[in-house]
């Protein structure tokens, strides 16, 4: 059998990996372990959230899986931050974990050029640096031209409870152990992460009347660019909190936390600590906030959101029943901490390709990453790069200026992983630019070129933004006069705080302004942010032109005495693949930037590169 | 290529004479022409006396000035050279008026850099422009350490903690927003903002314009005890100004008064003799020394012609190694025949110059080595950095205050936090120029130690 792309793992990013290459005419092989568990969701039954909302947004455009999956799978719809400005809103659902995976599933089997196959990939075959095959535990050598590794949390994966600790993956499922030692043993640099996750409570044991109700928005906003008026019938989500008495089980236990008492080596995400760790590092904290989320709509499992554990089970238990709401609450699955290997991102391309190995792709928690928003935009994008070297046509690299997608590929590159890395909107510089809401006016027509979104998607966007454009031409040209503000151009009205389009069309002498419900609230938008996204136009542009001075894999930063000794350091075990990156690098100084461009007229290596 | 223009001083700065400065980059004529509105068209490679003025239109200096276009310059670019007074203050504010017509201020070895990027060197001079911009580069730092020993470092500091922690707090609510947290709020972040600002125009007050920052070539006077080092200074400053006498450790303090050599500036200094001492007072006085000659820029090391290199003056005349220093021999009129130092100067040492302070005799000969080091040494780039970094610090602090302003200004109308955001995160930037540290970077570990976040 031969294949063109082989994606190993059928997590998150496996699925985005696999339905790109497929979509992009190339012949997939998606080798899972079980079948069941594509697109699974092992951690909090939600996708989205502040700044993974905008990623969803991203991925949609540049016509991936995951905003369809969650529209389908969605049973709560919110806008965060809605209180603040449009740049930060970020759309968040609660997801049905079982109807998000029968959606995922249903895309996957659509594929023609999709082969799903159930086996465990225990290495790789290569010749001359370049990736050939991989092999399997039951099936032999599988041939491939690449390779793309989604593995999560399974190489090498030990879950921690309490004192036990179980060798997995993920629950109920045995690690994958030849994988990560047979890179190690090509020579790649791997090391340890620690996650975790909560214990899930059965839902009939929960006096919910004790809890404050979140409800969804009134109107859902969907996360699919492609997915009209969003009709669902909304579940609600409740909030409890620890107290003093949570706090005195859990130090009275402190001891037999793996977290406290070495037995976890790996390091853990600081924006997503255990509640041991929580109580003991903010002692000070009479309380902290439990959110409690329904695993599906008609689930009999509630996810306790904040009550992150590998506390003992007894110990989990006694510290549940200690919550108001949750006093006869029986635990359904412990909460667990996982150890993982992953491998240090500094050894991939921006492509996602591995510097070492030729044809092989890394994305998602190998990365050392954590989240499915994450996860998915790693696979979408290392599918879209391998299916572009396939067919010899470039590839794909966006820009940190253009989209989250590209600040978290550019942070992989350029900064040393000390935690799993989850992605903030205070991450991106140009976060007032890199809105959910222009998603599709930033990355659409790279879907389009790529085949991976029809053309008429395309121009229909275009269409939206000609109109956009025409009404804001007429808020330019047209004066009005409002109250005490006295008379200015309709367009300088609107960006005063306060200020509404509805305000000002309402003065508009030539009448109201003919636009649909997005291109208004785009319009608006725009307007509100206009002289800011202006201010930062100039540092754009500069990071934009630094990204185009590209340095050659094998630049000799040895033989350049006048670096600093740290910065030369640096600049070896990451090789930038552009100037912009050079200057990103911890420790590398604007005048080591400079000294760069010397030597690089020098090697005449000036080369334009396109702009992904 | 480069896109931007680029300002710096390129000649030495003397307190009288002529300073050059260039402007180079596509606006160079465009900022020249900002600055000498009305005047006729440039005629390029052809001097013109003209007077230069601010926005305002208040007189900056009269001036001679050139236009060159690219690429028949040094950089290979558009440039303009303006040959102004060499006082540091009227050099200071045409490059700053420079500045807010459109330059940027030049780094270490950009100039040089951008003539060879335009192909007007040979390649083979790659190395020799890295190393250029390499030792540029490690005398920026060493003046801006130097500089920041004083107190604007540390009151630059207290500024940017608070900011940060500001920040910290603005950025968590919109990260977090469903986190149970403490959050901002208006009040408290327009009284940080105003008093922020406020220290902030103190600090330009004081700091920059009152010209409080050091200006002018250091020479600090060092050596073994005894020496004749009050001697020396009270000769080269032509006053009896320190007290001597023959009792060893006389000097305890740190003596600071300017002389003029040839045109230049030199702010001359003397300290404690250097020697095993239990006394704390002369101790401390030594410590003082010894920081004053770190950061000289030249040392002029006195040794008794009697004494020789005898008692541990080697050892000391070795910690400045690597500094630019002149050996003085002092109190030849007291030994016939020059005495014994000159076979014994340690090796490779080029700079020795005998004299007698008491006499006279060889300070004539002192001064020509002090002025030959400045006209051609090193110790020109040290005060034209050192401009640059009146300059930069100036701008940099005058960028928080606007950047503080427009805070203050969003917080009026109830701005949402992203703008906030964006005006905290500003002026951070702009203090981490003065300080040299990026001040925003690493927010997300600000906010993971001081809050408790973990949905």
């Amino acid at each position: 059998m031969k294949n063109d792309v082989i994606v190993v793992g059928g997590g998150h990013a496996g699925c985005e990996a696999a339905l790109a290459c497929a979509r992009m005419g190339v012949e997939t092989l998606l080798a899972t372990i079980r079948r069941g568990d594509i697109a699974r969701m092992p951690c909090n039954p939600a996708i989205g959230g502040l700044a993974k909302g905008q990623l969803v947004r991203e991925i949609d455009a540049l016509g991936g899986e995951m905003g369809l999956c969650i529209d389908h799978a969605g049973i709560q719809f919110r806008m965060l931050n809605r209180s603040k400005g449009p740049a930060v809103w970020s759309p968040r659902a609660q997801a049905d974990k079982v109807a998000y995976h029968e959606r995922m599933m249903s895309a996957i089997e659509a594929e023609e050029n999709i082969e799903l196959l159930e086996t465990e990939i225990i290495g790789l075959v290569m010749t001359g640096g370049v990736v050939t095959a991989v092999m399997t535990a039951d099936r032999g050598e599988l041939q491939a031209k690449k390779v793309i590794l989604a593995l999560g949390t399974f190489p090498n994966g030990l879950m921690h409870i309490g004192e036990k600790q179980i060798p997995g993956g993920r629950e109920g499922e045995p690690p994958s152990r030849g994988l990560s030692d047979w890179l190690s043993g090509a020579g790649l640099e791997r090391e340890r992460l620690k996650t975790g996750t909560p214990p899930r409570l059965v839902k009939v044991s929960i006096d919910f009347s004790r809890c404050e109700v979140q409800p969804g928005d009134e109107e859902p906003s969907p996360f699919s660019f492609r997915t009209g008026r969003l009709v669902v019938e909304q579940v609600p989500c409740h909030i409890t909190w620890t107290g003093e008495k949570t706090h005195a089980i859990i130090n009275a236990n402190i001891y037999r936390a793996p977290l406290f008492s070495g037995q976890i080596r790996g390091a853990g995400p600081r924006y997503c600590p255990s509640i041991e760790d929580k109580v003991v590092r903010f002692s000070e904290k009479p309380r902290h906030q439990i959110f409690l989320e329904p695993e599906g709509r008609d689930s009999e499992e509630i996810y306790v959101n904040g009550l992150s554990t590998s506390l003992p089970a007894e110990v989990q238990l006694e510290m549940v029943r200690s919550v108001p709401g949750l006093e006869g609450a029986e635990i359904a699955r412990y909460g667990y901490a996982i150890e993982y290997d992953f491998f240090p991102p500094h050894q991939i391309h921006s492509t996602l390709e591995s510097r070492k190995i030729a044809g092989l792709y890394f994305a998602g928690q190998v990365n050392g990453t954590s989240g499915y928003e994450e996860a998915a935009a790693q696979g979408l994008v290392a599918g879209i790069n391998a299916a572009l070297a396939l067919h010899g046509r470039g590839t794909f690299v966006p820009g940190r200026s253009e989209a989250y997608i590209g600040v978290l590929i550019d942070d992989l590159v350029t900064k040393e992983i000390r935690e799993p890395y989850r992605m903030f909107t205070s991450r991106a510089e140009y976060r007032l630019s890199l809105r959910q809401d222009n998603a599709d006016e930033r990355l659409l027509r790279y879907a389009v070129r790529f085949g991976l979104l029809p053309r008429g998607q395309w121009e229909r966007m275009t269409e939206a933004r000609k109109s956009v454009q025409r009404a804001r031409r007429r808020l330019e040209a047209e004066s009005v006069t409002a109250g005490d503000a006295g008379t200015m151009r309709a367009a300088r009205l609107l960006q005063r705080p306060g200020v509404s389009l509805d305000d000002v069309e309402s003065l508009l002498a030539e009448g109201p302004l003919a636009l649909g419900k997005r291109e208004r609230e785009s319009l608006e938008i725009e307007q509100k942010y206009r002289g800011y996204i202006r201010r930062q136009g100039r540092s754009a542009e500069k990071l934009k032109r630094m990204e185009r001075r590209r340095i050659p894999e094998d630049f000799p930063y040895g033989e350049i005495k006048a670096l600093s000794s740290e910065a030369r350091e640096k600049l070896e075990k990451y090789r930038p693949e552009t100037l912009g990156k050079a200057a990103r690098l911890a420790g590398v100084r604007i005048a080591d930037v400079s000294i760069l461009m010397v030597f690089l007229e020098k090697a005449g290596a000036w080369r334009d590169g396109d702009d992904g | 290529m480069q896109g931007d223009t680029i300002v710096a001083l390129s000649t030495p700065p003397g307190s009288s004479g002529i300073a050059v400065i260039r402007i180079s980059g596509p606006d160079a004529s465009g900022i020249l022409e900002s600055m000498t509105p009305g005047a006729m068209a440039w005629k390029q490679r052809t001097l013109y006396n003209r007077v230069l003025r601010d926005g305002d239109g208040e007189m900056l200096d009269d001036v001679v000035a050139a236009v060159f276009h690219g690429p028949n310059s040094y950089t290979g670019e558009d440039a303009v050279e303006i040959s102004c007074h060499g006082s540091m203050q009227v050099v200071s504010a045409i490059i700053e008026e420079s500045i807010r017509a459109g330059a940027r201020l030049a780094e270490p070895g950009e100039f040089t850099r951008r003539a060879y990027l335009s192909g007007k060197m040979d390649l083979a001079q790659a190395e020799a422009v890295a190393d250029l911009i390499a030792s540029e580069t490690r005398l920026q730092t060493r003046v801006a350490l130097e500089h920041l020993e004083g107190g604007l470092s540390k009151k630059v500091n207290a500024i940017e903690e608070r900011l940060r922690s500001k920040l910290a707090l603005v950025e968590a609510s919109i990260d977090f927003p469903e986190e149970d947290i403490e959050t901002y709020t208006v009040a408290d972040l327009a009284a940080v903002s105003d008093e922020t600002r406020r220290e902030i125009s103190e600090l330009l007050e004081s700091e920059v314009a009152g010209g409080k920052l050091r200006r002018g070539i250091r020479i600090t006077i060092t050596g073994p005890r005894n020496a004749g080092k009050s001697s020396l200074y009270n000769a080269l400053l032509g006053e009896e100004r320190a007290i001597v006498s023959p009792i060893p450790g006389t000097t305890r303090d740190v003596l600071r008064e300017r002389i003029h050599i040839g045109g230049f500036t030199y702010h001359l200094e003397d300290t404690a003799g250097l020697a095993e001492t239990v006394c704390e007072i002369e101790s401390e006085g030594m410590r003082k020394g010894r920081e004053a000659a770190c950061a000289a820029d030249l040392v002029l090391f006195v040794v008794d012609a009697g004494e020789g290199w005898t008692g541990g003056a080697l050892e000391e005349l070795e910690a400045h190694a690597g500094r630019n220093r002149i050996v003085v021999v002092n109190k030849t009129d007291l030994v016939p025949g020059g005495g014994e130092t000159a076979d014994c100067s340690p090796a490779g040492e080029v700079r020795t110059v005998d004299v007698s302070a008491v006499t006279g005799e060889g300070l004539g000969r002192l001064r020509e080595k002090i002025f030959e080091f400045t006209a051609n040494g090193e110790v020109s780039s040290v005060s034209r950095e050192r401009i640059a970094l009146n300059i930069r610090q100036g701008m940099a602090l005058r960028r928080a205050e606007e950047a503080l302003e427009r805070l203050g200004r969003e917080l009026g109308m109830n701005s949402p936090a992203e703008i906030l955001s964006l005006e905290i995160r500003e002026a951070l930037d702009a203090c981490g120029e003065v300080t040299g540290r990026s001040a925003a970077e690493d927010i997300l570990g600000e906010i993971f130690s001081n809050f408790c976040i973990g949905k």
